[in-house]
C-alpha cells in the first residue's frame, strides 16, 4: 500500500501542496481529483521523489519510501515524456532497459502493449509522426510494460476518445487485479466515478474528501427529499432538521440532528400525508462542488 | 543498474550514429580535409617540363640552363635543343612545339614565349644570370665564388627552426580549430538533448528508474567517445594524407604533440561536457539554452583564439590553466623545448579541472534538472533543496 502522510511543499510563500494525507490500496484504482492548480501533478512528483518534500512523507509498505521502490514503480508525467524523433519501439525498450529489463524481455513486452493498442505496425516511427492519442497509448506502454508495483499517472486519460478511454481502463484493471494500487489524476468527473473505486479529493493543496464513493456521500451532508399529499411547508416547524428548500408538495431537506428524521416521518404519517421520503444520491460532481467550497 | 549509464551512453553513440546531419558532416569533412592534402600533395610533386630552343651558336647557354634547371627549382626540367634560324625558332614557339625561344638581343638575352610562362623565366633568369657572372669572372681572371665571398646571409633561430616554427603555427591553428569545433558543436548537442528531455518531461521517467548521476555520466561519456573517436578520424585522415605531400618529413615530429592533443582533448572535452549538460538542464525550454549557454560559448571562443593569439610568457602561463591548457600545451610541445613535466602537470591540473567541474556539475545538473517552469538561475540550481 502506498501511503501518503502529510505531505507538504512550498514554493516560495505558495504552499502548493499543504499536509495532504491519503492511502491508495493495493487492487484498487485511486481517482485523484481536484482543479487547475489544486497540487495534483506537484503531489504525485512528490510520491515519485522527483520533486523535493518540504515535509511529509511517503510510506510504501509500511515504511519510508526508497528510490529503490520508486524504480519499480510506473510513472507517467504530466507532459508527455518521450523523445519525439527517436522510433517507438527504441525508446520503449531504452525505458525498460533503463528499469532494469533485458533487451529482449522489454521488446517483448513493448510489441505486446504496442499489438494491444494496434500500433504494431508502427513500432518502427518517429513518436513525433503519432497522434497524440496514438503517443499516450506508447507513453502508458512505457509505464506499465515492466509489470510495476505500483502505477502513478497523471492524466492518463486526458484527449483520448471514448473507445481509447475504455481500453486504456481495461488495461489499468488489469493491473489492479494483480494486486497493484493505482492512482491516476483527471479532471473528468464523471470519468472518474465511472472508473475508479476510491477518490481523493484535492483543493488548494488540501485533501477535503477521500475514500470510496459511499463514503464521501456520508461525509458529505446527505439530502432527503419528502413528498407529501398538499403543501408541505409545515416542516419548517419542526426541529433539527434544515429545509433547504420547499416547492409544493415536495421539500429538500437536511436533517442535523440524528434521530430529526423519526420525528418528521411521524408527523407526515399522523398528517395521513407522506407519499415519498428517500435521500438523495448525490453526482459525483455535486460532492465535489460541496467538498471543494 | 550499476550499468545504467553504460545503456544512457549507448544511446547517445546510437543516436549519433544514425543521425543523418552528423553522418553527412562527418564524411564532408573527411573529404575536405584529403581533398586538401591530396591537392597539395599534387601540386608539390608535379614537375614540369619545358622545351627550349636556342640557335646553334648559343645553345651553350641552353645547355647551361637544362643542366641548372633541377638545382634552382625541382619541379622544372629543361630540355635544349637548337634550331637553324631565328624564324625557324618563333614559329616552333608559336606553334607550342617549344615553350621558349633563348636568344641574345643588344647586350643582354630575351626569353620569347608565346604567353606568359612565369616558372620558366625564373629559372631561365637565374641560371642565365650565374652563367653570365660566371663568364665575366673568368674574364677577370677571378671566379664567381670568390665574387660572391662574404655575401651570403645564412638565418639563424634561438628557438626552433624555421621550418618548425611555421609547422607549429599551421598544426597549432588546426588543433585549436579542432577543439572549437568539436567542443561548440559537441557541447550545444549535449545541452540540447539536457534541455530537450527537461523539456518533453522524458527525464522524470528516465530519473525515477535510474540516478541522475548516471544519466549525466551517460551523457558526458558518449558524446566524449563520439567526439574522440571523430577527432582521431580527422587527425588520422589528415596525417595520412599528409605523409602524401612533402611535408612527410615532418610527421616523425608530429607524432608526440599530436598524441599529446588527443589526451588534453579528452580531458578537456570531459570537464566541458559536463558544464554544457548543467547549462541544458538551467533551461526550461530550447528558446532558454541561448542565454544559459552563453557563458561557455565565450570560454571555447576564448580557448581558441588564445591558440593563436598569446605568446611569450603568457602562452607558458596559459599552457598550465585548464582548459586553455587543451590547446595551448600542445602547441608548446610543438615548437619543441618542453619539459616532460610540464605537460604532466598540465595534464594533472586539467584532470583536477575536470573533477571539480563534474562534482559541481553534478550537482547543479541534478538540483536543476527537475525544475519546470522558466529559467533556473546557478544560485537557485546550488541551494535549492532536492
Amino acid at each position: 500500500m502506498l501511503e501518503v502522510r502529510e505531505l507538504t511543499r512550498t514554493f516560495g510563500d505558495l504552499r502548493a501542496v499543504d499536509g495532504v494525507t491519503f492511502d491508495v490500496r493495493p487492487g484498487m484504482m485511486t481517482g485523484f481529483v481536484g482543479g487547475n492548480g489544486a497540487g495534483k501533478t506537484t503531489t504525485m512528483r512528490m510520491i515519485m521523489g522527483v520533486l523535493g518534500i518540504t515535509s511529509g512523507e511517503v510510506r510504501w509498505d509500511g515504511r519510508p519510501i526508497t528510490m529503490v521502490d520508486r524504480r519499480r514503480f510506473g510513472y507517467m508525467p504530466e507532459e508527455r515524456g518521450l523523445y519525439p524523433k527517436q522510433p517507438v519501439l527504441d525508446q520503449l525498450i531504452y525505458l525498460g532497459q533503463l528499469g532494469g529489463m533485458t533487451a529482449a524481455s522489454a521488446r517483448a513486452a513493448a510489441m505486446e502493449h504496442l499489438e494491444r493498442f494496434g500500433l504494431a505496425d508502427r513500432a518502427k516511427e518517429h513518436v513525433e509522426k503519432l497522434s497524440l492519442g496514438n503517443q499516450q497509448r506508447v507513453q502508458i506502454t512505457a509505464a506499465v510494460m515492466r509489470q510495476p508495483i505500483c502505477l502513478i499517472l497523471d492524466e492518463p486519460f486526458s484527449g483520448l476518445d471514448p473507445l481509447a478511454v475504455d481500453s486504456m481502463a481495461d488495461l489499468l484493471r488489469q493491473h489492479t487485479s494483480r494486486g497493484v494500487p493505482v492512482l491516476f489524476s483527471s479532471h473528468q468527473l464523471d470519468l472518474v466515478d465511472r472508473l475508479c473505486d476510491r477518490l481523493v479529493i484535492l483543493n488548494k493543496g488540501r485533501v477535503v474528501g477521500a475514500g470510496t464513493r459511499e463514503e464521501l456521500e456520508s461525509t458529505g451532508t446527505v439530502r432527503h427529499r419528502l413528498t407529501v399529499n398538499g403543501d408541505a411547508g409545515w416542516v419548517r416547524d419542526l426541529p433539527g432538521i434544515h429545509v433547504v428548500d420547499v416547492e409544493g408538495p415536495t421539500a429538500l431537506l437536511e436533517i442535523i440532528q440524528p434521530g430529526a428524521e423519526q420525528q418528521l416521518l411521524r408527523t407526515a404519517v399522523s398528517r395521513g400525508e407522506l407519499r415519498e421520503f428517500t435521500p438523495i444520491r448525490p453526482t459525483l460532481s455535486e460532492i465535489y462542488r460541496e467538498v471543494t467550497q | 543498474m550499476s550499468n545504467a549509464w553504460a545503456l544512457v551512453a549507448r544511446r547517445e553513440i546510437l543516436v549519433k550514429l544514425t543521425n543523418k546531419a552528423f553522418i553527412i558532416g562527418t564524411v564532408i569533412t573527411v573529404v575536405l580535409i584529403g581533398g586538401f592534402l591530396g591537392w597539395t600533395a599534387y601540386t608539390e610533386e608535379r614537375t614540369s617540363t619545358y622545351d627550349l630552343v636556342t640557335l646553334s651558336e648559343e645553345s651553350e647557354m641552353g645547355q647551361a640552363v637544362a643542366a641548372a634547371a633541377p638545382v634552382l627549382d625541382d619541379s622544372v626540367i629543361v630540355e635544349a635543343r637548337t634550331v637553324p634560324d631565328d624564324d625557324t625558332a618563333r614559329a616552333a614557339v608559336a606553334d607550342g612545339e617549344a615553350d621558349g625561344y633563348l636568344h641574345r638581343s643588344g647586350a643582354g638575352w630575351v626569353l620569347t614565349t608565346e604567353t606568359d610562362e612565369g616558372e620558366l623565366l625564373r629559372v631561365v633568369q637565374q641560371a642565365v644570370r650565374a652563367a653570365v657572372i660566371d663568364q665575366q669572372a673568368r674574364d677577370l681572371g677571378t671566379t664567381a665564388a670568390e665574387l660572391e665571398a662574404g655575401s651570403v646571409v645564412s638565418p639563424e633561430f634561438l628557438v626552433g627552426d624555421a621550418e618548425q616554427a611555421g609547422l607549429a603555427q599551421g598544426v597549432g591553428f588546426v588543433m585549436a580549430l579542432l577543439f572549437f569545433m568539436a567542443a561548440l558543436m559537441y557541447g550545444m548537442q549535449i545541452a540540447n538533448s539536457v534541455v530537450e528531455e527537461k523539456q518533453s518531461r522524458i527525464v522524470e521517467i528516465i530519473a525515477t528508474s535510474i540516478p541522475v548521476r548516471h544519466l549525466l555520466a551517460g551523457k558526458v561519456i558518449g558524446n566524449t567517445v563520439m567526439a574522440i573517436l571523430q577527432i582521431v578520424l580527422y587527425v588520422g585522415v589528415g596525417l595520412i594524407g599528409l605523409s602524401f605531400t612533402p611535408y612527410s618529413s615532418f610527421l616523425p615530429a608530429l607524432g608526440a604533440p599530436v598524441a599529446w592533443f588527443l589526451v588534453f582533448f579528452a580531458a578537456g572535452f570531459i570537464a566541458l561536457a559536463c558544464l554544457w549538460a548543467v547549462a541544458g538542464s538551467l533551461a526550461s525550454r530550447v528558446e532558454d539554452l541561448q542565454s544559459t549557454s552563453a557563458p561557455l560559448t565565450y570560454l571555447v571562443m576564448g580557448v581558441y583564439f588564445a591558440g593563436f593569439l598569446l605568446s611569450g610568457t603568457a602562452k607558458v602561463i596559459a599552457s598550465f590553466i585548464p582548459p586553455l591548457s587543451a590547446v595551448m600545451m600542445p602547441i608548446r610541445i610543438l615548437e619543441g623545448d618542453v619539459p616532460l613535466w610540464q605537460p604532466i602537470l598540465a595534464l594533472v591540473l586539467m584532470l583536477l579541472f575536470a573533477a571539480v567541474t563534474i562534482v559541481i556539475g553534478e550537482r547543479l545538473y541534478r538540483r536543476s534538472l527537475l525544475q519546470s517552469g522558466g529559467r533556473v538561475s546557478l544560485k537557485q540550481a546550488w541551494s535549492t533543496t532536492e
